[in-house]
């Protein structure tokens, strides 16, 4: 059997040593043959489709949002040098970085206005971006000179050397493209990208500013196509809007970055050669005039059979053939595990919850929500709750199905916006906050049905969450030092140590249950909100979460349950509230809830024999596991 | 104030015939989540058609809607029954990546069957208008409306008082629980898909009345019926509707204001004015998304 984590290792340089020696291949190129003016400019322009596949790939890629207008910023990098050039008189090359800069700042003001939500009107406005970027390109003929184009001056240098120039321009910038695709990925950027595209709501809750992270994304893949661009008219010596503005420059984009593998780093990379040269030897044996045919059918074509593109399904092959063996969950290390520590965030409220245990009136509570409601069409699934958490408590929330308590939590979270009421946290108020912000605050929480991303790693999953808001942070390494080992601290207290390097989307729902508690425990939270923490769980391992709650409680951690497992409530939490009809009916401690008739009568109903099944802890017997229906 | 009721007019009137076709675009989504990239080529692709039938035989293109009208709901079902119901229950935008390739596809199709030129069917009617007072209406534009608003409400007695028509309302708002109570999603949705392309047959039949066309005219229409539902809110009718109108409105008003070649700019630029205080448009809504399996 081998190593997993190291076969990765493994493999990863390989994948970087074939990708330096092409690339050393593609310097050398032109020595060997200086005269190949043909093949050298197949190349330029294949290398000017990797370099925009490759930035396409970061925000349509990474992210998930794909853009079918991406060329735009081509033309906008084009336009920029030559119209700069020819006012001022200096070489466009010299221009080319401004028209990335130009680029970025219609990426960035765009993407605020569209990147906001989440959802499907980012492509459409991609499209609209390209078109109407044409229309300005034609109709503001004072700048642009209109349909007639702009001419620049032929280089400078002696025509013996034709395109080399451009050859070596066009691959340096290529390869610094791929570089910074590369160091993007790598950052929690990079993660937080993935995290969007595989779940934007839990990425959100985890404390990502989805916003930020997605218009970055946008930004960063504007500019190098722009910077390109600049260098593209000088090598044209000439432009004009449609011939700068294409849509199918955006089909190649995408066709080029799908083939090889969309999301991956060297997939556009792969694609953008195959494509770029596919093209050329469909012009010269098919004519110009069937390209859009070809382009049509391809892109259908690798949808419907090859979605994943090139270089992943490859891999995937690649795996099947060689397969790893099976991990098992590590339960005898989890039941045995020691008590876990929590860290400085948490502990700055201990004081607050030693002074409630006194007995002393407590400063403030954690959670206060007040008058919330939210109501769906014409139903009322949170209606005017009140629900108050005191610091240093393990509050429950119980209640029968659908009587708004995940409602009350994405109100709590900001996954959702109440429609009235107010929410503060430890004295602040944060219904109008963004739930990341709510995150940054100190608050968490899981997910009834587990919400991990499923394609990326336990580990990668660990460090998604972001503790602030800080730009350093994002830009810091996804996996490393400190919060690695944390993360594979936390793993090890919830038996899940031995998955590290398994995709969380291979485990089973239990295990994945148990992962999503230890990731949110990365956020360093204050107050956890427990969305059927048991449900799927096996008993001993019930018994191993009511340890862990205990213990980050014991340490000051503030903890909001909701759970069907009575018995297991009964014996975690105090106090428990009872939700009904969207809003609390009863709260109290435990013994008082299980004998009251308002409760009995709305939710445990009459066959609930307090006295029998009270003195069985939860994990004593699977009969204390049972749901109540 | 002539020429600002002559320019309103003119908006609706045209606002009518782009609510049709964003509406087929808009019931797509909102029943199978498909952002259907390919409505634009459907429409350029039935104006062809259109035109080929009035030249060969001269029937009143407007009228050839009753024809092409079925032939799209059979184009339209036999393509979600043989393509797109291999991505069911992908991601979105794979849905938008197939659409735009097949998209592509029939323009490349038509670039060789029908030719890369300008086309547009000149009826006798072409251009005549009615007067009343100061005010004209072309005649084409009227009956273009005309059979657009009909369309519309046959659609919209179809979504709300039949059968199926509850059964697509049902799976675009709960599709999970519509499969517990019976309703077949992949039937359901074939009939949806169908359907909202069968607008492009009305639509297709009318634009080749309104506008001239050719193979790569597919950008503008797609671009503009998406700004439609983007500003309306994706899958929402109404907001289809009002999106439509405002989209027709800014034309024109910009037209006689200011000049048409920056008529589409003024309506990306009223989007994206929108965007920016409903980023989930007009009409758009957030459901719930935690529970959804």
């Amino acid at each position: 059997m081998t190593d997993p984590k190291r076969r990765l290792v493994d493999r990863l340089p390989k994948g970087h040593a074939v990708a330096l020696l092409a690339f050393l291949v593609l310097v050398l190129y032109p020595a060997f043959r200086p005269y190949d003016t043909y093949y050298q400019t197949v190349l330029c322009i294949t290398f000017l489709l990797g370099v925009q596949a490759v930035s396409w790939n970061i925000i349509s890629g990474y992210a998930g949002y794909v853009s079918l207008g991406h060329s735009a910023f081509l033309g906008i990098g084009s336009y920029t040098a030559a119209i700069l050039a020819e006012r001022s008189g200096v070489n466009p090359l010299w221009m080319a970085p401004i028209g990335g800069v130009v680029a970025v700042v219609t990426a960035t003001l765009l993407g605020l206005v569209v990147l906001r939500t989440r959802g499907h009107a980012f492509v459409i406005i991609t499209i609209a971006l390209l078109l109407s970027a044409q229309i300005i390109a034609v109709n503001w003929r004072s700048l642009t000179n209109g349909s007639d184009g702009i001419t620049l001056d032929l280089p400078p240098w002696s025509r013996d050397i034709q395109n080399m120039p451009f050859y070596y321009l066009f691959l340096g910038l290529f390869f610094l493209t791929v570089l910074f695709s590369a160091l993007i990925r790598r950052t929690k950027l990079g993660t937080g990208l993935v995290a969007i595209r595989e779940d934007e709501g839990k990425a959100a809750a985890v404390g990502v500013n989805t916003t930020r992270y997605k218009v970055t994304a946008f930004a960063a893949s504007a500019f190098f196509i722009g910077v390109a661009g600049g260098v593209y008219a000088y090598f044209l010596t000439f432009l004009n809007p449609v011939g700068a503005f294409t849509i199918l420059g955006s089909v190649t984009i995408v066709l080029a970055a799908m083939a090889g593998g969309r999301g991956t780093l060297y997939g556009p990379v792969v694609g953008a050669f195959i494509v770029g040269i596919g093209q050329e030897m469909a012009t010269v044996y098919g004519g110009s005039s069937s390209r859009v045919l070809l382009f049509g059918v391809a892109l259908m074509l690798i949808v419907l059979f090859l979605p994943a593109g090139l270089l992943p399904t490859l891999d995937g092959w690649w795996r099947r053939r060689h397969t790893t063996g099976t991990e098992y969950q590590d339960q005898a290390g989890a039941l045995g595990a020691g008590t876990l520590q929590v860290r400085d965030r948490a502990l700055a409220s201990v004081v607050v919850s030693d002074a409630v245990e006194a007995g002393a009136p407590a400063a403030l509570p954690m959670l206060e929500v007040k008058g919330a409601a939210k109501a769906f069409g014409g139903i009322t699934a949170v209606d005017g709750a009140d629900l108050t958490v005191a610091a240093g408590s393990i509050t429950a929330l119980i209640g029968p199905n659908g009587s708004g308590k995940t409602t009350l939590f994405n109100l709590v979270t900001g996954a959702m916006k109440a429609d009235a009421g107010e929410v503060w946290l430890d004295g602040t108020r944060i219904d109008r906050m963004h739930p990341w912000q709510r995150g940054h605050l100190g608050l968490a929480r899981t997910f009834q049905t587990t919400r991990l991303f499923t394609s990326m790693s336990v580990l990668e999953n660990m460090v998604a969450p972001l503790p602030d808001a800080r730009w350093s942070t994002m830009l810091k390494p996804s996996v490393a030092g400190h919060e690695a080992d944390r993360a594979r601290e936390l793993l090890e207290f919830v038996g899940m140590a031995r998955f590290v390097s398994q995709p969380a989307g291979s485990l089973s729902y239990g295990q994945q249950k148990l992962v999503e508690l230890a990731q949110v425990l990365m956020l360093e939270p204050r107050l956890v909100l427990l969305d059927e923490p048991a449900g799927g769980v096996n008993p001993s391992l019930v018994g191993r979460i009511v340890e862990i709650v205990r213990d980050l409680n014991r340490q000051g951690v503030t903890f909001l349950v909701v759970e069907h497992n009575i018995p297991m409530v009964l014996e975690l939490c105090d106090p428990v509230v009872v939700f009904a009809r969207g809003k609390a009916i009863a709260e109290g401690p435990p013994q008082t809830i299980r004998e009251d008739p308002v409760v009995l009568d709305a939710y445990l109903g009459d066959e609930w024999r307090p006295p029998a099944a009270s003195a069985a802890g939860p994990g004593a017997s699977t009969d204390a596991t049972q749901e109540v229906r | 104030m002539t020429e600002l009721v002559q320019a309103v007019v003119l908006g609706l009137l045209i606002g009518g015939v782009y609510a049709l076709m964003a509406s087929g675009l808009t019931l797509i989504f909102g029943v199978m989540n498909i952002i259907n990239v390919a409505q634009g080529a459907f429409l350029v692709m039935v104006a062809f058609f259109t035109w080929w039938l009035w030249r060969e035989t001269g029937i009143d293109p407007i009228l050839a809607s009753v024809v092409t009208t079925p032939l799209m709901f059979g184009f339209g079902w036999v393509l979600y029954r043989t393509v797109m119901v291999r991505i069911r229950g992908w991601s979105p935008s794979m849905s938008v990546l197939l659409t735009f390739g097949l998209a592509l596809t029939i323009e490349g199709i038509l670039n060789i069957t029908a030719g890369n030129k300008f086309k547009s069917a000149t009826p006798s009617y072409f251009e005549e208008s009615f007067r009343i007072g100061s005010l004209s209406f072309p005649k084409a534009q009227v009956y273009g409306f005309l059979a657009a608003v009909l369309v519309l409400a046959a659609l919209y007695v179809v979504l709300t008082r039949t059968w199926t028509g509850r059964a697509i309302r049902a799976s675009s708002h709960n599709p999970s629980g519509a499969a517990l109570v019976g309703i077949g999603a992949t039937s359901t949705a074939a009939l949806a898909f169908a359907l909202g392309s069968s607008t492009a047959g009305v639509g297709g039949s009318i634009l080749s009345v309104l506008y001239p066309f050719f193979p790569a005219s597919h950008y503008d229409w797609i671009s503009r019926l998406l700004g439609i539902i983007v500003l309306g809110g994706l899958g929402s009718l109404p907001g289809a509707l009002v999106g439509a109108l405002v989209l027709g409105l800014a034309e024109t008003l910009t037209a006689t204001y200011g000049s048409l070649r920056w008529a589409t700019l003024v309506f990306y630029l009223v989007i994206l004015a929108v965007l920016l205080f409903r980023p989930q448009g007009l009409y758009g809504t957030r459901l719930r998304e935690d529970v959804a399996a």
